[in-house]
């Protein structure tokens, strides 16, 4: 009795989840298979009809490697300290203090991005030619504290997972403290530190709330003739927060259009899940902690 | 250029760029603390807490906010508990020696690094769409619970793992059968996992607005809810989220400050009493 209960709670559970992700696949289906290029040069505009997702993917793309660029130095470097210098009560209070970085909510995160960091970051945009400060670049340094605590934390699982004995090995051979870490533990720790990259990174390109606040929203910089590199500094706009966005209510009476916003869907969640599963092969063997 | 990682000057640079890192990333934690205290610390008292919304959201209070958040975490953990009971005792009890275990553990996973946008979308089409409910804080709750449905059942799960051996076979030295060992060991040994995953999971809900923002809030013209399923409601992120979109009114933004005081709050002392089991289960990862 009980056991069938289980399983049947369990199937429905398992259940309502791939239901929900047939939902997104049969919603995206009329529009990829009509022929719209979702990846071809263009932009994005619905009342032109114009679905391409190349601005989004940019966006998404470039925001998680100026995230990644910043957070991942100081992550590494911070996780290497907490976990190969500290010890004791000192590494348990700098553990509580990335749990805590780690809780803060995002549209907290969001709200502190339109007080503060717009501000600051307003002269030098400007000073390289950046017409206001809502920009994929600021994006990308609110995403960078965002993703520190996860980046910081992986890692220094991944370095903790180096057995002590070799630490002991490389003291032993009269090694200093530094090249024990750079040429022993680091080596050892590689595939866990990629893992944590790679989260991080999947991470960054999922979060929507406190990005959504600070990038412009933009959906033009594909238009053919007005892309270049420079966009980085320009309003732009992610895979999630074209999804945030109100175009959801106006899309839905439209099957092309809304087939056309649930093929973005389906390109964000084919990513994440593609880092989460190869993540899964890199990360050492450890217990999960959500 | 030659580096002699030999010599003390390395060592130092070394150890003193690392520690530069790491206090950098606890002076981020500090000024964030610090500003939303400095800015949320002026409008906020208990009036405001416990008056409603007035006008445009920049006067007023935040009370139906508070508990349009309370009663989407109701909903979440009583939706999320009994999915995640069932599938932790079917990972640690019936499929322990099976390969589906690592089928049901990679679908949790997935699920865990779902984007909570793509939860708020299938949420709308679903729900609102499809069975033709309004925005309700029912919805939002059930969206809710399946999020944090991977938190729950991994710390159940963990927890489960622990059950030494001998409890279960005295169990059935004892001539109990299999769902009498269920409830007389998995079920009660499983509290604490219950409680520890319930409330980190409940931190991360509390504070998410993606998945709430097609499906159950509105920025204004909710109260108590008096329906079921065609009943809106205020939110506490949701508010701070609309509200930082009025980021050149005043009024507006004082508002947004205190209200996001009060959340953070609510928010860091849940993840402060799940801490214990967080720093256990990551130092345990280096064995």
């Amino acid at each position: 009795m009980t056991k069938s209960f289980v399983f049947l709670l369990s199937f429905f559970a398992v259940g309502f989840i791939c239901f929900l992700g047939a939902i997104l696949f049969f919603q995206a289906l009329p529009f990829l298979s009509s022929d719209s290029g979702l990846l071809s040069w263009g932009y994005w505009d619905f009342r032109e009809g114009e679905y391409h997702a190349l601005s989004m993917v940019w966006g998404s793309v470039v925001v998680a490697v100026i995230a990644l660029g910043l957070a991942f130095p100081v992550g590494l470097g911070a996780s290497i300290f907490v976990s190969e210098y500290l010890t004791g009560k000192k590494r348990a209070a700098a553990k509580m203090a990335i749990e805590l970085l780690a809780g803060v909510p995002s549209v907290v995160y969001g709200l502190l991005g339109v007080a503060f960091l717009r501000n600051w970051i307003f002269s030098p945009l400007q000073s390289m030619g950046a017409p206001s400060s809502d920009t994929l670049f600021t994006g990308g340094v609110l995403l960078a504290i965002m993703v520190l605590p996860t980046m910081m934390s992986f890692s220094d699982d991944a370095l903790r997972c180096v057995p002590r004995r070799i630490r002991e090995a490389g003291w032993g051979m009269g090694l200093s403290h530094s090249q024990t870490v750079l040429t022993l533990v680091l080596p050892q720790a590689k595939s866990g530190i990629l893992g944590a990259v790679m989260l991080s990174f999947g991470r960054a390109i999922g979060e929507t709330i406190a990005v959504f606040l600070v990038i412009g929203r933009s959906d033009q910089l594909f238009s053919p003739e007005s892309f270049s590199l420079t966009s980085v500094l320009r309003a732009g706009q992610t895979l999630t927060t074209k999804l945030g966005g109100s175009e959801i209510s106006i899309a839905y009476g439209d099957p092309h259009h809304w087939s056309a916003l649930m093929a973005l869907g389906g390109l964000l969640w084919i990513g994440i899940a593609a880092l989460t599963y190869f993540s899964e092969f890199v990360l050492p063997k450890r217990i999960h902690v959500p | 250029m030659y580096l002699n990682t030999r010599s003390p000057h390395f060592e130092l640079l070394f150890r003193t760029v690392s520690a530069l890192m790491t206090g950098l990333s606890i002076s981020l934690l500090l000024f964030i603390l610090w500003a939303i205290l400095w800015q949320g610390w002026g409008p906020l008292s208990l009036d405001f807490v416990l008056s409603p919304m007035r006008g445009a959201g920049g006067e007023g209070g935040i009370w139906y906010q508070i508990l349009g958040t309370v009663l989407l975490l109701i909903t979440s953990a009583t939706v999320a508990t009994p999915f995640a009971v069932a599938l932790s005792l079917l990972q640690t009890h019936y499929f322990s020696r099976s390969r589906y275990r690592k089928l049901v553990s990679s679908i949790l996973h997935l699920l865990n690094g779902t984007p909570s946008i793509l939860f708020g979308i299938l949420g709308f089409v679903f729900f609102v769409k499809w069975l033709e409910w309004e925005k309700s804080w029912l919805a939002g709750g059930i969206i809710l619970g399946m999020m944090i449905l991977p938190t729950v059942t991994l710390a159940l799960v963990q927890r489960m793992e622990t059950i030494p051996k001998s409890y279960i076979e005295e169990a059935m030295s004892m001539g109990m059968t299999e769902d009498q060992i269920t409830w007389a060991v998995h079920v009660p040994y499983g509290w604490g996992g219950l409680l520890t995953g319930l409330v980190l999971g409940l931190a991360r809900a509390a504070g998410e607005t993606a998945p709430i923002m097609f499906t159950a809030a509105v920025f204004s013209g909710a109260g108590f809810p008096s329906g079921i399923k065609d009943s809106p409601i205020l939110a506490l992120p949701y508010h701070i989220f609309n509200l930082a979109q009025d980021a050149y009114s005043p009024n507006a933004i004082e508002t947004a400050w205190a209200t996001a005081a009060t959340l953070t709050a609510v928010v860091l002392t849940m993840s402060l009493i799940a801490l214990p089991f967080r720093a256990r289960s990551h130092e345990e990862a280096k064995k």
